[in-house]
């Protein structure tokens, strides 16, 4: 829906060329006029915004351009670094682990960011209703979610081991023991259940959030108009939250592609057998810490990391933006 | 005021023109060899002194002995900083990095060559020559570095351990469990025998070879001048081999590939597994969390064909940029001289690396206990135990070896091919480092 405008010139978005036309406003500027402003920052609001931006700056645009700057270096931990140029980024490409990370991180975001668009939502629609006892359930889901990494981490470990819980069950059925920590693939697997596991709890908040703004009235109409629960949720309840999905979807794919602890936790820090299950994420530590860390290169796939991760939010915002056109 | 707006596009573009030229200013610090600092003055000033995990079992003793260095050198303080076990690695780091490293430091040989590289370690063969003699010359010589001239840090304790065994999964095996393996020939027997017998079910080890592992199995592990890796040759492809056959037989954990030491000993006291590397530590915590293994726990020496078993090796270092260098030196000395090395061993299961020491009644009598029995052949094997971890091997090269071994038991890549990428990247790394 576009926003009704006064004018063509408006509409399009253009200015009218020519002289700007005077505010019927006084406005207080000084002399020398609009050109004059242009010229000049005002002081103030750079001095409000100051402290925000010191902090910013120091931890986060400094750390960013320093490791951009380190991925043009050979630098390591203790020893002095020199300009490369672009040889960090040239034995990257022929890095078989960089190739397994980026193919591992990459695996992650498709596994893991469909499971949390849908089952969130549908665990919001669950927990949505308003029944005796329901804030249990909803605190109960949420758990998982203020849970320590490492703890939850250790538990699945547990859980799948060899000798664990599930593969107990498994035995008892006669399907197991299933490598659950000792496939390459089913390790990932794991991993990402963990990951969907861990994050339900929060994207179902936020779809909650987007729930509670669903006109009801849209609702009443549609059963009115003889639409069953799947009609309605189709109909009124997902085009509502599409927005919501769309965010949910950005944010879960960012932060699958910066996946880290759950895999370090269940693979180990070698990154499963023979370092299969690495991540991209998991390479940067890896190759940058300790002292002899490849500081330099560390830094080379780090700038990857985030090249890839704004890609992957852009794509999402456009496509977002197409639904809207 | 009002800042043009030229200037505020000029002011941001120098501050991001320092941002990315400020960190490469960084990369000019020292390298090649430590400082040589005298350490002939005064012992006076504060100092730090930094340990690895010993503060939650052992305050008493440190702060016992501190108080007794500051008494015997008026004028003399030390500040404890103890640090956890996990990161102890990358806290150095941060601290090498950012100028922060204390004084005198609790350090590995591994992790004393990246440090001593970048000139942070003290030469002592330079500043505290005279003390030599006090130590075993092979825990003295375990702290050079090859490539670089010079010893730098003071030994410390040293560590070995037995092997631990489940007497009960080797008599179900037939096997007779008072005549445990001794050479890796018997060890992959009775690991064949033990999976055999109980269909898979039980391994009898938990963990992939490491380095120690070749070097114990007679494999040579680098060149005389430490500039090359050499663990491919043809006993390295041999011990893969048979690990190899050990993998498919389930001989070998199946999740052996993502072991850790932590989980390798879970795995060893839920007996799911027959034999497992600790120390004398262990005993106490066999018998408050497994009983039952307690019952049926066997201690036998480390599998080698070399003869010589592993031995760990701590030493103490010496920041070279220290601002009070004899303190600094005096106080690393007197943590590591024969008497204090004595009175911590008898604290904990430890072996002093002092001349002399381990031929103390202490490592020799028996008493009749177990934990004794485990500490009188730990420190009669220390006499001939060699440290097997070369101390150019780093963390990321120990993970191309464990990568390569990984590869070689799944099949991916042949024991030969798998080790030949292993010393190839190796080899990389150690080139850069």
């Amino acid at each position: 829906m576009t926003t009704p405008t006064t004018s063509p010139a408006a509409a399009s978005g253009k200015a009218p060329k020519g002289r700007a036309p005077s505010s019927p406003l006084p406005t207080g500027r000084p002399r020398g006029g609009r050109s004059r402003i242009r010229r000049q920052l005002p002081v103030s609001p750079w001095l409000f915004a100051a402290p925000g931006l010191l902090v910013a700056g120091a931890f986060s645009l400094y750390p960013f351009l320093s490791t951009v700057a380190n991925s043009f270096t050979d630098r390591r931990t203790l020893l002095p670094g020199r300009f490369v140029g672009l040889d960090n980024y040239r034995e990257m490409l022929g890095d078989e682990m960089f190739w397994i990370g980026l193919r591992n991180s990459t695996l992650y975001v498709l596994g893991v960011v469909p499971a949390l668009v849908v089952l969130p939502l549908l665990l919001a629609l669950l927990v949505e209703k308003q029944i005796p006892g329901i804030t249990f359930f909803r605190s109960a889901f949420y758990t998982p979610v203020v849970a320590s990494i490492v703890v939850v981490g250790l538990i699945w470990v547990w859980l799948l081991d060899e000798r664990g819980l599930v593969n107990s069950v498994l035995e008892v059925v006669g399907a197991g023991p299933v490598g659950f920590l000792s496939d390459q693939w089913l390790l990932l697997l794991s991993a990402m259940t963990v990951t969907v596991w861990k994050g339900l709890g929060y994207y179902m908040i936020i779809y909650l959030a987007a729930l509670g703004n669903v006109p009801r009235e849209l609702h009443e109409a549609a059963s009115v108009d003889g639409a069953g629960p799947v009609r309605r949720f189709l109909t009124v309840t997902l085009p509502a939250v599409r927005s919501t999905m769309v965010l949910v979807a950005a944010l879960s794919s960012v932060a699958a592609f910066k996946v880290f602890s759950e895999v370090y936790l269940m693979a180990g820090p070698g990154g499963g057998p023979a370092g299969e299950d690495t991540t991209l994420v998991m390479l940067v530590q890896r190759t940058g810490t300790g002292l002899s860390g490849r500081v330099g290169y560390s830094a080379a796939i780090s700038v990857v990391v985030f090249a890839v991760t704004v890609a992957l939010m852009l794509l999402v915002l456009r496509a977002d933006r197409k639904e809207d056109a | 005021m009002r800042i043009p707006r030229r200037t505020a596009r000029r002011t941001v573009a120098t501050a991001a023109a320092l941002a990315v030229v400020l960190p490469l200013s960084a990369c000019g610090g020292a390298s090649g060899g430590g400082g040589g600092a005298d350490a002939s003055g005064k012992v006076e000033g504060s100092i730090t002194f930094q340990t690895w995990n010993l503060r939650a079992n052992f305050k008493p003793y440190f702060t016992g002995l501190i108080a007794e260095f500051e008494k015997k050198h008026p004028g003399t303080e030390v500040k404890w900083v103890d640090q956890p076990a996990e990161g102890y690695a990358d806290k150095l780091s941060a601290d090498a990095a950012g100028g922060t490293l204390p004084d005198v430091v609790n350090v590995s040989p591994d992790l004393l060559a990246p440090l001593a590289k970048a000139g942070l370690a003290l030469d002592l063969d330079q500043a505290a020559a005279k003390y030599e003699k006090e130590y075993l010359p092979g825990a003295w010589a375990g702290h050079r570095i090859p490539g670089l001239e010079g010893t730098y840090a003071f030994p410390w304790y040293l560590n070995t351990g037995p092997l631990f065994y489940n007497k009960r999964l080797f008599e179900e095996a037939g096997l007779d469990a008072e005549k445990p393996p001794t050479t890796y020939d018997e060890l992959f027997e009775q690991s064949l025998r033990i999976a055999g017998k109980s269909k898979g079910r039980i391994a009898t080890l938990a963990s992939i070879p490491t380095i120690e592992d070749f070097g114990r199995y007679g494999v040579p592990l680098m060149n005389e001048e430490g500039t090359a890796f050499t663990f491919n040759d043809a006993k390295g492809v041999e011990l893969l081999t048979r690990y190899k056959e050990l993998y498919d037989a389930k001989a070998l954990d199946p999740q052996a590939l993502t072991a850790t030491p932590e989980s390798s000993g879970k795995k060893f006291l839920t007996q799911a597994v027959a034999m497992n590397p600790g120390s004398a530590l262990d005993l106490e915590k066999f018998r408050k969390q497994a009983p039952a293994l307690y019952e049926n726990i066997g201690i036998t020496e480390q599998i080698s064909n070399t003869g010589k078993d592993n031995m760990y090796v701590m030493g103490v270092m010496v920041n070279a940029r220290t601002e009070h260098t004899p303190a600094a030196v005096a106080f690393a000395h007197f943590v590591t001289d024969a008497p204090r090395q004595m009175e911590f061993a008898k604290q904990v299961a430890i072996f002093p690396s002092t001349a002399g020491s381990l031929d103390d009644p202490y490592f020799t009598k028996e008493d009749g206990t177990d934990a004794t029995r485990v500490r009188i052949a730990a420190a009669e094997s220390l006499k001939t135990a060699v440290n097997y971890t070369p101390v150019l091997m780093s963390e990321q090269m120990k993970t191309e070896l464990r990568n390569a071994v990984a590869r070689a038991l799944q099949g991916k890549e042949s024991p030969k091919e798998a080790l030949d990428n292993a010393v190839k990247a190796c080899n990389r790394l150690l080139k850069q480092s």
